[in-house]
């Protein structure tokens, strides 16, 4: 795409997220869209940070731990430490990215399929670690978190608290679509910039990409780093939305969806985990009213796509422009 | 101490049962097998219809189960796994069939056997008892069982055609292929087999344990630790992970008791430090 | 003049297994030495100890003087020493120009950052690499196909382009992995013309080879392994002539000794 073409496609994007779908909600007064959106948002960053992982050739069904990270860091800092949550929110993101660079520089080295096995486990020590710690609250969880109070910078009162909204859904609903916007918009220009061809390298070859200078170990743990703060900054709303964390707020089965998002909305596009998020939770929600058998509708068409589309949903798009 | 030991070792055939059927879709394939779990499920409910609810011998009953998960794996490789390891551009994709198909077993079951737990008779009565140690017989008899399966499959991996057959795909599947072997045909016998041992583990387990339609995940993600633990895709290192985790757990609930519920973590925790230093597992081939 | 790269005294054992024993020799400034063997004789093995992509049970590889193995193999290719790879491992995915480019990182002044907010410096480094890639590209006969996705390019450019990715990084020592094997007389014969031009850049050669007839031609100077020890080198003419080294071949297979 020319960059004019871009600026439009984000504009249009942005002002029908920001826009027209707040005036739809209003129009058929369905407020509790707002917290449907709200959620897929935060849930399209955390799996945005899994495709990136995908992007440098893992598979990473661990997401679910760095969200989980993510919740509780901001909440320890909000509650505990009495932190703002303008600060606690990136704050979490970085702590999970230090998590990540742990845990990361000696399980990268894994490929594959035990990549993908050890960064199941990744999830499930998160949820017992919180289970076990003192800080965490054990099972009882972090509860009543406070809203976001007011944003500052500079002396310039940029937004008021959260507490003072008449509809917090509403203000929440922004928040997310706005940082899931600026999330993308880093990814995307994270992926088409040169740091993102290296990565790309990295996928095809690592001994390859090694012989010729690049810092294999360390590009990797860069990308798994960024994928873990995205991860961790989801996490971080998510909780300030619930006003709470506990051990089962994320587990084995959002690692899981995680990665069907990514896989849904295709592996080769940005923008796939986001039409993938946004498709697959809306799905699940539909099939609400299929009672019982919402689980056996949802993954019965998620194996048919699979039969159909085996490379996501944005590859019908692709293809067919190839094919004209 | 005996008594954690022997619990270790009850444990141990049991899961290195499990660990054998997931490793040899992966090695066969170099599929993940998400639904492993959830096939031992299906193999736990179908022995507490028959022999729990029916009233039909045991044996039948644990027959049947495999018979039938057998029929299940067979049918989900020729028509799922098939199909997209060839139209697919990426092998990662059969992971996202896999996660599908174990959604989707997960929500036959609870549909067929809803959510309670269920248990059934003891298949036979009494409790051995000496100084220092306490057994139920059923136990025995079922890591008698347990073990004498895993002799005779590791037997039919090393003396029978298709078990070199697939011991060939395992090795080298285009090598293999060249040299003959129907790999097609094989994949499809080693996904029914691996299938088939889930179902039996259920079967067994389900006389002392019971089954409940929730427990699908929580051992498949047991599974992967055993792989991991001992090597994935390498028959010997599953059976070996099997009675590390087995003893693990018993040591670890044994030892780790007065502190909570923290075996797992610790296991969990003791496992990523291992796999640090030895990615491949104990007897894993390195990965390119 | 100190010769370039210095072999010493080197083994590696995996378990009980001795796959290279003792062995040394040393590569002068801008020649090409070629270490020959029958198969399984060690020497890729020899290859992956040089470029350090596995380190030594015993004895080292100096380099200008300085001591490289141990040393992770990016650091060892950012001193100047780059191995090239068979022609099945390229970057499948991406076109020949963006391979040849991207392999040119090693070259960058601009970080990380500067290419994510692509400042004037990272512009300046891309546009250099483009003009840079385009002249080896060129340079190796790829001009025509450089925008072809290089995992549909047919064999005999794949070689070329695995040493434009290793030209790309700026090497004073080249390692080429097998560069005639699976070749047919004519490409064998344009390979010899390429590695000759690569030389007359300045890059000292380093072959790691099984077809000898290829080697006897290029070669300033050759070492010949046999069962992971060297047993003789010296000029093409002097190795033609040795014992050990036809029975070595002669043992293995007689066609191969065709020269």
């Amino acid at each position: 795409m020319r960059p004019t073409a871009q600026a439009l496609f984000a504009a249009v994007f942005a002002f029908v997220l920001l826009v027209i779908v707040p005036w739809a909600i209003r129009v058929t007064h369905h407020d509790d869209f707002y917290y449907t959106l709200s959620s897929v948002a935060l849930l399209a960053i955390a799996s945005g940070g899994v495709w990136l992982t995908f992007y440098i050739g893992r598979i990473n069904i661990g997401q679910g731990a760095y969200a989980l990270i993510g919740g509780y860091a901001s909440a320890i800092f909000v509650v505990k430490a009495g932190l703002s949550f303008w600060i606690a929110m990136p704050l979490a993101g970085v702590v999970c990215a230090l998590v990540s660079v742990a845990i990361g520089l000696p399980i990268l080295r894994l490929r594959g399929v035990y990549f993908a096995m050890v960064t199941l486990v990744l999830t499930e020590v998160a949820r017992l670690s919180a289970l076990a710690l003192p800080i965490t609250n054990g099972a009882m969880g972090i509860t009543e978190i406070p809203p976001p109070g007011p944003l500052g910078l500079f002396g310039f009162n940029l937004l008021p608290s959260f507490a003072s909204f008449a509809n917090r859904n509403q203000a929440f609903y922004f928040l997310c679509v706005v940082m899931m916007m600026l999330c993308f918009a880093a990814l995307y220009r994270l992926v088409n910039s040169r740091v993102g061809r290296l990565f790309a390298a990295l996928r095809q070859n690592e001994d390859l990409a090694s012989s010729m200078g690049l810092n294999v170990p360390a590009l990797r743990v860069l990308a798994y780093a960024i994928s873990s703060f995205l991860g961790g900054v989801g996490g971080a709303i998510f909780a300030a939305i619930a006003q709470s964390v506990y051990p089962s707020s994320f587990t084995v089965a959002d690692s899981i969806n995680f990665m069907l998002n990514c896989f849904l909305g295709g592996l080769g596009y940005v923008f796939g985990p986001m039409l993938g998020t946004l498709v697959l939770y809306f799905g699940w929600d539909l099939l609400f009213q299929a009672g019982q058998y919402q689980l056996l509708i949802y993954s019965g068409v998620m194996i048919i796509l699979m039969l159909v589309l085996p490379n996501g949903l944005l590859s019908l798009r692709f293809s067919r422009k190839k094919g004209a | 101490m005996e008594q954690v030991i022997v619990n270790g070792l009850y444990l141990g055939a049991q899961y290195a049962l499990i660990a054998l059927g997931l490793t040899l879709i992966f090695a066969l394939m170099n599929v993940l097998n998400f639904a492993h779990g959830q096939m031992y499920v299906i193999g736990g409910f179908l022995v507490y219809e028959i022999y729990g609810r029916m009233h039909w011998p045991f044996v039948v009953a644990l027959f049947a189960a495999a018979a039938t998960l057998a029929v299940i794996g067979g049918l989900l490789e020729r028509f799922l796994f098939r199909t997209v390891i060839r139209r697919s551009l990426r092998e990662e994709s059969t992971m996202l069939l896999a996660a599908g198909v174990a959604y989707f077993l997960d929500a036959a079951i609870l549909l067929l056997f809803g959510e309670k737990q269920h248990g059934v008779p003891k298949i036979v009565r009494g409790v051995f008892v000496s100084d220092n140690l306490i057994i139920p017989y059923d136990r025995v008899l079922v890591a008698c069982l347990a073990i004498l399966f895993i002799v005779a499959f590791v037997l039919m991996m090393q003396f029978t055609k298709p078990g070199r057959a697939m011991r060939a795909m395992a090795q080298d599947r285009v090598a293999a292929q060249l040299m003959g072997v129907p790999v097609e045909f094989y994949s499809l016998v080693g996904f029914a087999l691996g299938a088939m041992l889930a179902g039996l583990v259920g079967g067994l387990l389900v006389t002392i344990t019971g089954v409940n339609s929730g427990i699908g995940g929580p051992i498949s993600i047991k599974a992967f630790t055993m792989v991991m633990i001992g090597g994935a895709g390498v028959v010997g290192g599953a059976i070996l992970g099997g009675f590390i985790l087995g003893m693990l757990e018993s040591v670890g609930l044994s030892v780790l008791h007065s502190y909570g519920d923290i075996t797992y973590l610790a296991i969990f925790v003791s496992l990523l430090i291992f796999l640090s230093i030895r990615p491949n597992g104990l007897m894993g081939k390195p990965w390119g | 003049m100190a010769p370039i790269l210095q072999v010493k005294n080197l083994s590696k054992a995996y378990g009980g297994l001795i796959a290279v024993n003792d062995v040394s020799f040393e590569v002068e400034r801008g020649e090409i030495l070629s270490v020959i063997g029958p198969n399984g004789a060690g020497k890729s093995t020899i290859f992956k100890l040089i470029s350090s992509f596995v380190k030594p049970t015993r004895g080292e590889v100096l380099f200008e003087g300085e001591r490289i193995s141990g040393l992770a193999p990016h650091i060892v290719a950012r001193k100047g020493v780059v191995r090239t790879f068979q022609e099945t491992t390229i970057f499948k995915g991406l076109t020949a120009r963006d391979s040849v480019v991207v392999a040119h990182h090693l070259r960058s002044r601009a970080n990380l950052i500067d290419y994510y907010l692509n400042t004037a410096a990272a512009r300046r480094d891309e546009d250099e690499f483009g003009r840079s890639s385009d002249e080896i590209l060129e340079f190796l006969g790829l001009g025509e196909v450089k925008n072809e996705i290089a995992g549909n390019l047919p064999q005999g450019h794949l070689r070329a382009l695995g040493i434009a990715i290793g030209l790309a990084a700026n090497p004073k020592v080249l390692l080429l992995d097998e560069p005639f094997a699976g070749m047919n007389h004519d490409e064998t014969r344009r390979a010899i013309e390429m590695t000759r031009a690569v030389r007359e850049r300045g890059v000292t050669l380093l072959l790691v080879e099984h077809d000898i007839a290829a080697v006897m031609r290029i070669s300033d100077r050759i070492a010949v392994i046999n069962f992971g020890s060297k047993i003789a080198e010296g000029k093409p003419a002097e190795i033609q002539s040795n014992d050990k080294v036809i029975e070595a071949y002669l043992g293995v297979e007689d066609e191969s000794i065709g020269i």
